[in-house]
């Protein structure tokens, strides 16, 4: 099997880099896919938490490039798919104890029995995005509609094609129908006519990110959330779909009154 | 000090030329000096060291070499004994580099002569010119033509809504309340001693 690389990177932190990484790595298994999600946030991770693997963790990525373990006995297996797995970061080591030459080694030995490896980077633009975007065949970035988080997302733009990693594409998360609707958001077409890449998927803001980041559950799991719909486009557009982009929908003046009552 | 040597842009590079007569304490000296200063002055660009006019002896051009050493990251060094056909003059840039891409955040661009942009200058990117700047597309980022002080220098882009622009020591930025919507091709210039711009 020779297994495709994902690289999901933001630059600005804060933006659901792990959150998409948890999400579409789950989404793309659902499809039957096997898939390694890869935690490359050493010194913070954080991808095991959000995928509720935290406690299974025995060995990490530093101790599959030191070879204090076989790559087979870091990587956890998820507890509702068979074909998804996490090699998770160290939390007591930082970004300089794994080389780009090591990842890239790694990578390439994941391939030969993955279908998709997604990699979760770290914000910023040292050595640990470095790390992340080695061995990547493609690289998605998140950003949301602030314009520090443009910015960011341009400039890694620019850093990834320096390092010969062409056409990424962006999913923008976060996004407010009814702030848009009042132009107090920026829409998307002004986002992508500032980065000029083409669009992956757009994640509307949902509180249940929240209640499923602290579970442990990816949204993508539930049928009804709506951000747990885009991530399942998302993975669907990865594998090659050609899907329409999800409409923005405001509330409707029935959900408005739920709100207003305490019903949802 | 300056006097000593001068700057003098060709296509591939720039000519360091000496001024005839200048003793090879002083040339050395201003050199030093300069390379201490300016080390990222001939950056990707080819330096051409002109020793025309100069007798140097072997150990003095060992040691000229060593000095220009000091430089970041020049392309290549050469000796040349070219005639100088005029002193450097501002008019005589005629040079372009023609960049085909859009520059993202964080990228710079920088050179002695003209430079046009074929793509958008984004938020974040840089771009300083000794000559004029033309961009065919969006300029949003920071932008400074006739780096080396000359004021005849322009700006001109197919949307020009800078987050700043600089025409020799002239500083200026978009109005707070620009409409960046439509695309109004316009051009910046000096005039009286401030940087006016016109639609074109």
């Amino acid at each position: 099997m020779a297994g495709k690389t994902i690289v999901i990177t933001s630059g600005k932190g804060g933006v659901g880099k792990t959150t998409s990484s948890a999400n579409i790595g789950t989404a793309l298994a659902m499809h039957g896919n096997k898939v390694c999600l890869i935690d490359a946030d050493i010194g913070l991770r954080n991808l095991d938490v959000v995928m509720g693997l935290e406690n299974r963790i025995v060995y990490d990525i530093v101790d599959v490039v030191e070879n204090n373990c076989r790559l087979e006995q870091a990587m956890i297996r998820d507890k509702r798919y068979d074909g998804l797995f996490l090699l998770p970061a160290a939390q007591t080591r930082d970004k300089t104890s794994v080389t780009p030459f090591q990842m890239k080694e790694l990578i390439e030995k994941l391939k030969e029995d993955m279908d998709y490896i997604v990699v979760d980077s770290p914000a910023g633009i040292e050595q640990g995005f470095k790390n992340a975007i080695a061995g990547a065949d493609r690289a998605i970035i998140v950003t949301t509609p602030e314009i520090s988080a443009v910015r960011d997302a341009d400039r890694i733009i620019g850093l990834l094609e320096a390092e010969g990693l062409r056409d990424p594409e962006v999913i923008i998360n976060r996004i407010r129908a009814d702030m848009v609707e009042r132009g107090d958001m920026m829409d998307i077409e002004d986002m992508i006519e500032i980065l000029a890449i083409d669009l992956i998927g757009i994640v509307p803001e949902d509180e249940g990110i929240v209640v499923s980041t602290n579970r442990g559950e990816p949204i993508a799991l539930n049928d009804s959330a709506k951000a747990g719909q885009a991530y399942r486009n998302i993975a669907r557009r990865i594998m090659g779909e050609d899907l329409p982009m999800m409409k923005l929908e405001k509330d409707s003046f029935i959900s408005r009154f739920k709100k207003l009552v305490g019903l949802a | 000090m300056a006097s000593v040597f001068s700057f003098q842009a060709v296509s591939d590079g720039i000519v360091m030329n000496f001024r005839d007569g200048s003793t090879f304490g002083s040339i050395k000296k201003a050199v030093s000096l300069h390379a201490a200063e300016a080390s990222d002055f001939f950056t990707g660009v080819n330096l051409y060291l002109n020793l025309s006019g100069l007798e140097l002896a072997y150990e003095q051009l060992e040691e000229l070499m060593e000095i220009v050493k000091n430089y970041n990251q020049v392309n290549k060094i050469y000796f040349t004994a070219r005639k100088i056909k005029k002193e450097k003059s501002e008019e005589n840039y005629s040079d372009a580099v023609i960049i085909n891409r859009t520059l993202r955040s964080g990228q710079r661009v920088k050179h002695q002569a003209n430079v046009v942009i074929v793509g958008d200058v984004n938020p974040g990117a840089e771009v300083i010119a000794g000559g004029d700047i033309i961009v065919f597309g969006r300029l949003r980022g920071v932008v400074h033509a006739g780096a080396g002080g000359s004021k005849d220098s322009q700006v001109a882009a197919l949307q020009l809504d800078p987050t700043q622009l600089r025409i020799a020591s002239l500083i200026a930025r978009s109005p707070d309340d620009s409409d960046s919507s439509k695309l109004q091709a316009e051009r910046a210039y000096i005039e009286n001693d401030q940087i006016v711009v016109e639609k074109i």
